[in-house]
């Protein structure tokens, strides 16, 4: 297997575990007009009104109906645009997207442009900033994983601490990974980024512990959402929390893809970027021809329900242009 | 001292009662709704900013300068933790998640490390007693209060309650606003977002303009408001508008909206110190009864003006 299989295998594995996760359909439901999704959220307001428990789901009434099939939403594209100005001054490029009003983002990057259009440079874009601790720089750092290159100027745009920890993580195992290394190396070259007195070095070590001790990644569920979560906080995109999920299931899943991304897509706090996370690491360990063929089928073309311009985008062509 | 410390605490209580209903509001709304809140919801009382200080000053009065994280600790698992009844009330995110983390049997600082709200305001709401207690050392107080929040908070969090406790510090002296704002900004890294932001606000203040403020420290696209770096930007803000005066910092800093009831409690903490017990308008301190433990049962039947003055006996005890 070449090394440019294995980018192949972490993109479109990211991709795969973006479309496996419910919010996917969310994101992909921003395509439908606004009053659409406005009737969704009425429906909710419904359920808890007359207290029934079925539940609305994104649906369309007069509207598309491709964007709501299941497919890669926002992670796959920030992937896509990360390896398509990986060569570029990072706060240029995020400079650039700073002055549009037409994209998605999740809450770390959007304070990022507006630390970026307020003057505010890069560490202090990231820093000053309430979700410093996401995993938006994990998900970015997939592509410069596969490049071998190091994450950390893109990540301090939008993260600082365990954000751009998390970044050097992600980036260190996508490496091992791609130069042909096994999982456990991955997650050790994982690791050694990784501070034992963060938050994001102490649950990564505890996901591990008691993701080998359930055996295998569905067993493991239970175990990692007891550990992980304390169900505290309304967003579920901490890294310290989704990267540590990802590399515990992807080590005891062995690399392999089927089994640890639907793992960590029943992580429903963490569904968002979990399993894409997972569908990287895995996907770049057994690269792209031992992956899902139906999966891969519908994970590789992009929406643009994130960034409007890479609709149509094949992740493929994306994936090799590092290889 | 004993009518700036009694002063300090209630102001702070008159804050939180009177920034209460404006808590999570938008200036436009709050001036819709009451034109300029200036009265306290008759009968209403305060809310977790009042009980968290009790709390807060009961650690210094038992513990004093040699008080520990582990000694903080113990005091949430023996005294806060047995007290919920079901869900808690009235918390901001860093004390649950931190009492979520001491539940699993971590310690700090990891207790205030291992959930996602580190940035809380939560320490800087209970503040005032470490700059009650260290008054005149402000590089005292931001020592002390940092003991307390490692417990809950990390990072910004931290440096939002040393920056009030030392300004708290500085104005139990009498020392001009401006000095007790430098003061606050001084106890805390210059890198870092609790500086820049407090050094935006005295800008913004300069210019007068509520807008100019808003774009300088409110993250605009975050829901949340209990951001430290945030409210307590506003908080000084307030109190700087409000000229160090008791019920126009007070006012300036609830009618600025966000996180009112906690912006309110610092900006009147810090004008309570700097003016003393007399200066909290009287229709006010009325309202301030003993606290009703709706937040933190351990504090039920506490009254701010006697932890304040059993804050200032401690200080005599340590002294």
């Amino acid at each position: 297997m070449s090394s440019g299989d294995r980018i192949r295998g972490a993109f479109v594995g990211l991709a795969i575990g973006d479309a496996a996760g419910w919010p996917s359909a969310r994101h992909r439901s921003t395509l439908l007009a606004p009053w659409s999704r406005r009737l969704e959220r009425e429906l909710d307001a419904f359920a808890e009104e007359h207290r029934v428990t079925t539940l609305p789901v994104p649906f369309s009434l007069n509207q598309p109906v491709e964007p709501l099939a299941i497919g890669p939403s926002d992670d796959a594209e920030w992937l896509a645009w990360t390896a398509l100005t990986i060569h570029e001054d990072r706060a240029e490029a995020f400079g650039r997207l700073a002055e549009r009003s037409d994209l998605r983002v999740r809450i770390s990057v959007r304070s990022a442009l507006d630390n970026l259009a307020a003057g505010k440079r890069p560490p202090a874009s990231g820093h000053d900033n309430p979700h410093f601790f996401d995993d938006a720089a994990a998900i970015r750092a997939v592509a410069f994983g596969a490049a071998s290159a190091d994450p950390r100027a893109d990540a301090s745009v939008t993260n600082a601490g365990d954000g751009v920890h998390a970044a050097a993580a992600m980036a260190a195992a996508i490496a091992e990974l791609v130069a042909g290394g096994p999982m456990p190396s991955a997650v050790e070259a994982a690791l050694a980024e990784l501070p034992e007195d963060t938050a994001i070095g102490h649950m990564t070590r505890t996901a591990l512990a008691v993701a080998r001790e359930a055996g295998d990644p569905f067993a493991a569920v239970p175990a990692l959402d007891a550990a992980l979560l304390d169900h505290v906080y309304s967003y579920g995109v901490a890294a310290a929390q989704t990267v540590a999920a990802a590399l515990a299931l992807a080590e005891v899943s062995a690399g392999a893809l089927s089994a640890a991304v639907p793992a960590a897509a029943c992580l429903s706090s963490l569904a968002d970027s979990a399993p894409a996370l997972a569908g990287a690491l895995t996907g770049a360990h057994t690269g792209y021809q031992a992956l899902p063929e139906g999966w891969c089928a519908t994970a590789r073309t992009l929406v643009g329900c994130g960034i409007p311009d890479l609709a149509g985008t094949d992740l493929i062509d994306i994936a090799g242009g590092l290889a | 001292m004993l009518t700036r410390a009694r002063g300090c605490l209630l102001g702070l209580a008159a804050g939180d009662a009177l920034g209460r209903p404006a808590e999570n509001l938008a200036p436009e709304e709050i001036a819709r709704r009451w034109g300029r809140l200036t009265e306290i919801e008759p009968g209403k009382g305060g809310t977790d900013d009042t009980e968290y200080t009790l709390f807060a000053a009961s650690l210094l009065c038992r513990y004093g300068a040699a008080m520990t994280p582990a000694d903080v600790a113990r005091e949430y698992r023996e005294q806060i933790i047995p007290g919920i009844d079901g869900p808690m009330r009235g918390a901001g995110f860093s004390e649950l998640g931190a009492i979520q983390a001491l539940r699993r049997g971590l310690t700090p600082p990891l207790s205030g490390l291992w959930h996602p709200h580190g940035w809380s305001d939560g320490l800087a709401m209970r503040a005032a007693p470490y700059g009650i207690f260290a008054a005149g050392r402000p590089a005292e107080a931001a020592r002390l209060v940092a003991v307390d929040g490692v417990v809950s908070n990390s990072g910004e969090g931290v440096y939002g309650g040393q920056a009030v406790a030392a300004a708290v510090a500085v104005a139990m002296t009498g020392a001009a606003p401006g000095e007790v704002v430098q003061a606050g900004i001084a106890a805390v890294p210059e890198d870092s977002w609790t500086s820049r932001n407090l050094r935006a606000a005295v800008e913004a203040v300069a210019t007068g303009s509520v807008e100019e403020l808003y774009a300088a420290v409110v993250v605009r696209h975050y829901p949340w408001t209990d951001l430290a770096p945030e409210a307590v930007a506003l908080a000084f803000a307030g109190y700087l508008m409000g000229a160090g005066e008791v019920e126009g910092s007070v006012v300036s800093a609830a009618n600025l909206g966000r996180d009112a009831d906690t912006t309110a409690a610092i900006a009147g903490a810090l004008a309570g110190a700097g003016r003393g017990e007399a200066a909290v308008p009287e229709r006010w301190a009325a309202e301030i009864g003993p606290a009703t433990g709706r937040c933190l049962p351990v504090v039920a039947g506490r009254h701010v003006l006697d932890a304040a003055t059993d804050l200032v006996a401690a200080t005599g005890r340590v002294a």
